[in-house]
């Protein structure tokens, strides 16, 4: 396969070994936990629904190198489309949360065509704004999203008359999605569309210089991380059963960043390691609450000040020095 | 359709609390124009004084002109202790400027989280530091607490405008502003001027968090929309000079009091947020720069 865009020695990327054997140790401890079952069944399913929402929020962030510290309006869009649609009026779960999707698409279209025009304060400014504008409609249009009361009782995912409810089954299912979204957009980022994003984040410039238009491509990128996004919110109210405006609050923004940054923006498995292992750390620490999101915000510094990498590039340190550059 | 006198009294208090958001915007301007951070985390300035402040009044029994500048101080403190331990490192490992974003919101987080557990989750205030009042106009009421925030704000602003003109200090911030690489050839420590200009920033933060408490309440969590309307502010004024993001901040002040008479005070913060993307969109460089091409 040639690409006219980017002239690279390796088009595709292929996993190394190290890599391989996070996605291994990955894994095992999904399949521990399917075994072990209990209270870490939850965890682990809530790792998977993050995993799917920092997916898509790497396809911006990492591979375009935009910013979007409002990726949880869309999380929310799709909680709530899922919620109102099941339980005001007794749609399918699936196609409730195909419709949300719908919705989140386009408003992902109709935001991201004007704020995308921004960079750098200005972009991170008017993506956090989106955030927070979602979260207080989410609290005050109470005839839509019953405020802080929130939804309770959405139904469990499934088709017609085959439901998920037991929590291993869902567990299992949560991990089939996160492999299909992972397969997607591994297959994205090694197409020429995400050969041009990773472009772009490169230099504009050189991308605009070769032929990539850079306005649409960003769009696109939005839009599909907006869709990841609502695709995670909807999983997480079938998941859970009960929504509420906290859910997809500002704290979001930070825990899911945290989970992309311990496993490494940028790279391909970095979502997924970086969520299965901020999920269970803080489970194994047994901290909650209030230390809970300090632990978060402290481990996010710390990995912002030495290991802006992550996880994932510490497979760099096992490598031949000559492969480093194009790691 | 609200009456003139609610309208006008609106007006009034937007104009209050828009100084309020005026004073966190500069301490934006400051940080922005000395290093090009823009610091995510300003509004807990402005929780931070409030609290010390009513922590200082209430637990060691100070008087309130006593805990206002002490408060000042120790916020300005905590602006250093941010500057030095988090951003500074960054800085030299010249990060990514969404990762020092990213940074300062975790700060806010962080800070926050650590608020809760040491002080508590309720909401708290003290006493105007004038009693009596208010002063009636008619049926229009202005608190005496105004009269201080603008006194204040005014007084800032001018002992602003001093220092960067006149001392040597203020000018070399300046200088960063215009040119990192040409101040450090010239002998400026660029990474002190850093640090004083966070130290600057906390403390206007603080001012307009100590100046502001009484009239409203202070807790943990008002950080968030003081630093939101502060930076619409700062935005709205083009991130330039000082009297810029006051009128800017109480631009912002008067059309979210405006909107709470017409739709209520749960849409303060969607209209704020609104004006923000308006903008963002057609002003990129501040409402008084005309309009320019790009962001």
């Amino acid at each position: 396969m040639t690409s006219l865009a980017i002239t690279s020695p390796k088009p595709a990327a292929r996993l190394d070994r190290f890599s391989l054997g996070l996605l291994g140790a990955g894994a095992l401890l999904f399949a521990a936990v399917l075994v072990y079952g209990g209270y870490l069944l939850t965890v682990m399913q809530l790792a998977m629904i993050y995993g799917i929402f920092c997916l898509g929020l790497n396809f911006f962030m990492g591979y375009t190198g935009q910013a979007s510290f409002g990726q949880n309006a869309f999380a929310c869009i799709g909680g709530y489309g899922s919620a109102i649609l099941c339980v005001q009026y007794n749609w399918e779960p699936a196609l409730a949360l195909i419709a949300s999707m719908g919705v989140a698409g386009i408003a992902a279209l109709v935001i991201g065509y004007p704020t995308l025009r921004l960079r750098g304060h200005y972009l991170a400014m008017a993506t956090f704004a989106l955030g927070l504008i979602t979260y207080d409609i989410s609290v005050q249009w109470t005839s839509l999203t019953q405020g802080y009361m929130g939804y309770a009782g959405i139904p469990p995912l499934g088709i017609g008359s085959l439901t998920v409810e037991d929590e291993r089954l869902k567990l299992l299912c949560l991990g089939g999605l996160l492999l299909v979204g992972f397969w997607i957009s591994q297959r994205l980022r090694d197409s020429r569309f995400g050969r041009g994003l990773r472009a772009i984040s490169g230099s504009e410039n050189g991308a605009a210089a070769l032929g990539i238009r850079i306005s649409r491509f960003k769009l696109i990128a939005f839009v599909i991380a907006g869709l990841y996004a609502s695709a995670a919110g909807s999983l997480f109210a079938h998941t859970v059963g009960f929504i509420s405006p906290e859910v997809f609050g500002p704290q979001m923004v930070i825990v899911t960043f945290t989970m992309l940054y311990i496993g490494g923006v940028g790279t391909l498995i970095g979502p997924v390691v970086g969520a299965i292992v901020a999920s269970l750390l803080p489970e194994i620490f047994r901290s909650t609450g209030r230390f809970q999101d300090i632990a978060y915000a402290l481990v996010l510094l710390l990995m912002l000040i030495y290991a802006p990498k992550g996880l994932s590039a510490l497979g760099a340190l096992f490598r031949p020095r000559k492969d480093k550059g194009e790691a | 359709m609200p009456s003139a006198v609610e309208l006008v009294q609106s007006l009034v208090n937007g104009v209050g609390i828009g100084l309020i958001y005026g004073l966190v915007a500069i301490g934006f301007c400051v940080i922005y124009n000395a290093s090009g951070i823009v610091n995510f985390a300003q509004g807990v300035f402005v929780m931070l004084g409030g609290m010390f402040a009513h922590t200082l009044l209430t637990q060691f029994g100070l008087p309130i002109y006593v805990s206002a500048v002490l408060s000042t101080i120790l916020v300005a403190g905590i602006g250093v202790l941010v500057q030095i331990a988090i951003i500074n490192p960054m800085w030299r490992r010249k990060a990514p400027l969404f990762a020092i974003i990213l940074a300062t919101l975790a700060i806010q987080l962080l800070i926050e989280q650590v608020v809760i557990l040491t002080l508590g989750d309720q909401p708290r205030t003290y006493p105007e530091f004038t009693s009596g009042g208010p002063l009636k106009i008619g049926p229009i009421a202005i608190g005496y607490q105004l009269f201080w925030v603008l006194g204040c704000g005014a007084l800032m602003v001018f002992a602003l405008t001093q220092f960067f003109n006149r001392t040597r200090m203020g000018r070399a911030l300046r200088a960063c502003s215009q040119n990192r690489e040409a101040a450090a050839l010239l002998g400026i420590p660029v990474e002190r001027m850093l640090i004083v200009s966070f130290a600057l920033s906390a403390a206007l933060g603080a001012a307009a968090g100590i100046l502001i408490t009484p009239t409203q309440y202070t807790a943990y969590s008002v950080g968030g929309p003081f630093g939101i309307n502060g930076f619409i502010a700062a935005i709205i004024g083009g991130f330039g000079s000082a009297p810029a993001a006051l009128v800017g901040g109480i631009f912002l002040g008067v059309i979210q009091s405006g909107a709470i008479v017409f739709f209520g005070a749960g849409f303060k913060n969607i209209v704020a947020l609104t004006v923000l993307l308006i903008v963002l969109l057609f002003f990129p460089s501040g409402l008084f720069a005309g309009r320019a091409k790009s962001a």
